[in-house]
């Protein structure tokens, strides 16, 4: 997978959606705040709002199969990971301004585009879990003919 | 949290101010989760989205036909999510047609026709909504819903019908009307920045006729049918409201670049500039058409990207059958035979012009175009209609031509009858007063017209 797609899906400035499955096969989604990896998308930790993000921990508990969507709203470039949840536990305090400097990376972003940053900023980004993942394969998602290509 | 109202009051979030994303699943059970453009309200149990392309979400779709979607009220930003069943996809009728109208309109603007195209309509049935607690932390001071519709404002748009309808029976000549109705719009509904496009059926393409807001840049502009948005909404006759405008075309270019990057550029068209607003957020156009022949397109544009709502279009549709039908009766009229009216003594030859200025016209036979000192001024029939009626007042002297020869010249290839004679005339009129007012057409009498010069004219054909 190039360098480029991997570091642009960490940087700040993302839009972070999560899809989960309950025992029934019916498939959720919930906004995420921020994403973070150490070992270029092996693994990585995804950070969901607990205000929101209620019935998708519940999923993961069951079926423990998630997919992560990263998005660069302005250019649309996106790629998919998907994986297996490893555990989801309560963020820790030393996470709290990695989270929000995520969500306020997102309002600039925004912003160019006509949403105001006192609107994204009052998403709920905080208490938040912490998903943490291993990740098994990774997707090109940019919308065209490419999307769904396997990146890794 | 379960929503207890109706779909059709979460109409706004499908408008597609927001993008929407959807959750589904393949057999196994591995989640999929991406961005969809639009969601859309077909009645209270179903919704439709868009099949683009032949994705990992479709052939889940095959695999279980569960899905979740978000979507999210564009104002108040509350998020709801909309748990669904796939039910079929259609690749025809109305709702297809519907669906593929907008997609037709933005990938002819970006250049992806034939690329980025409707393969179907996937239906789905909605089995329950609710609305995403503790989204927003705090809604922000100044966001608050959209106003609902009070009888008041019914009552302010009954009259502004009212009114638009006296302004076209009144108007004694298609340009009158044509201003008059691009006014009223702007008067009674803010609209101000307009356009009225009128059909040229030998070249099957749309001539800008009439603009309000676009200073003098929209007269004259060109549209083929089938073009962007406006053309779009020609070939198929229908109204198309595009809300969001930026989102589509960034979506549409994000397409084309990974098309090229896959396919190369050769395949795809250039792609054309969007006529009036280089900043446009929303458009609504509208088909002029009597039956099923087509007059022309009205253009609405604004910066908002909400200015236009559903309710915009069909009242503005029963305008635009006000205004095709008028402008249909002026085209008539026109075709009539000529009467000089009573009180006007139209010129019979041309005043020596002021000698003070020269201009030089040019006619470029290969291209059907006249330039007047270098600088383009028009083309096709009203050139043609232009370099006879200069060259014959140079010749003869003669200041004032009738609507019947110039139908009977065959150089200027005018149909014998519904030639669309009037509204030639004043696009030449109203490109003579942008471009070279030294040179005026004026009405004289109903089917004549007079040429007048107020310099001294070089004319020379290449």
């Amino acid at each position: 997978m190039s360098a480029d797609r991997t570091q642009a899906a960490l940087e700040a400035g993302t839009s972070i959606f999560v899809a989960t499955l309950d025992a029934n096969m019916s498939p959720l989604c919930c906004r995420a705040i921020a994403l973070r990896s150490e070992d270029r998308l092996a693994t990585a930790v995804v950070y969901v709002p607990i205000a929101t993000s209620r019935d998708t921990l519940c999923n993961l508990a069951t079926t423990r199969r998630i997919a992560v969507v990263v998005t660069k709203p302005i250019e649309h470039m996106s790629i998919q990971l998907k994986g297996t949840s490893r555990t989801a536990r309560l963020a820790r305090d030393d996470e709290e301004a990695f989270v929000r400097s995520r969500l306020d990376g997102l309002a600039e972003v925004l912003d160019r585009i006509g949403v105001p940053r006192r609107v994204t900023r009052s998403f709920a980004h905080w208490p938040a879990f912490a998903i943490e993942i291993d990740v098994d394969d990774v997707f090109e998602q940019t919308p065209g003919p490419r999307a769904g290509t396997r990146l890794r | 949290m379960t929503f207890t109202g109706k779909l059709s009051d979460l109409k706004r979030c499908f408008q597609g101010v927001v993008p929407s994303i959807i959750a589904t699943s393949d057999g196994a059970g591995v989640p999929n989760v991406t961005f969809i453009s639009h969601v859309y309200f077909v009645d209270e149990q179903h919704v439709a989205l868009s099949c683009q392309f032949f994705n990992k979400t479709r052939k889940n779709l095959d695999e279980n036909p569960l899905a979740c979607v978000e979507v999210w009220e564009p104002i108040t930003l509350q998020a709801y999510r909309l748990h669904l069943r796939f039910l079929r996809s259609e690749k025809s009728g109305p709702l297809f047609d519907a669906m593929a109208l907008r997609i037709d309109a933005i990938a002819s603007h970006t250049g992806m026709s034939g690329v980025f195209r409707l393969i179907a309509a996937d239906v789905f049935e909605v089995r329950a909504v609710s609305a995403v607690e503790g989204f927003l932390l705090e809604l922000p001071p100044d966001i608050v819903a959209g106003d609902p519709i009070s009888i008041e404002g019914l009552r302010t748009e009954v009259r502004g019908l009212q009114w638009v309808s006296d302004r076209i029976n009144r108007a004694p000549d298609l340009e009158t009307l044509l201003g008059a109705v691009l006014e009223a719009l702007d008067d009674y509904f803010h609209f101000s920045h307009t356009s009225v496009l009128l059909y040229e059926e030998g070249t099957q393409r749309l001539v800008t006729l009439a603009s309000r807001g676009y200073g003098e840049s929209g007269i004259g502009a060109e549209v083929a049918v089938g073009q962007g948005v406006i053309g779009t909404v020609a070939r198929e006759r229908r109204v198309l409201r595009l809300t969001h405008l930026e989102a589509d075309l960034h979506y549409a270019r994000a397409i084309r670049r990974e098309a090229e990057a896959q396919h190369g550029s050769v395949a795809l068209q250039m792609e054309v500039p969007l006529p009036g607003l280089p900043d446009a957020q929303s458009v609504l156009a509208i088909p002029l058409a009597i039956g099923d022949r087509l007059i022309g397109v009205l253009s609405a544009e604004d910066r908002d990207p909400m200015r236009f709502g559903e309710w915009h279009e069909a009242y503005l549709e029963i305008v635009g059958n006000q205004i095709a039908l008028g402008i249909d009766r002026m085209l008539n009229r026109a075709e009539e035979p000529e009467e000089p009216v009573q009180g006007i003594a139209p010129p019979q030859t041309v005043r020596p012009p002021a000698r003070t200025r020269r201009r030089v016209v040019t006619f470029y036979k290969s291209d059907d175009a006249i330039f007047v000192d270098d600088e383009y001024l028009i083309r096709n029939v009203p050139a043609r209609i232009l370099w006879k009626v200069l060259r014959e007042s140079q010749r003869s002297g003669r200041s004032e031509f009738s609507n019947r020869e110039l139908r009977l010249d065959p150089w200027l290839g005018l149909p014998p009858v519904k030639a669309n004679l009037e509204s030639r005339l004043i696009l030449l009129r109203q490109r003579l007063q942008e471009k070279c007012p030294d040179i005026a057409i004026a009405p004289a009498g109903r089917g004549r017209f007079s040429v007048r010069t107020c310099a001294e004219l070089e004319l020379t054909e290449r």
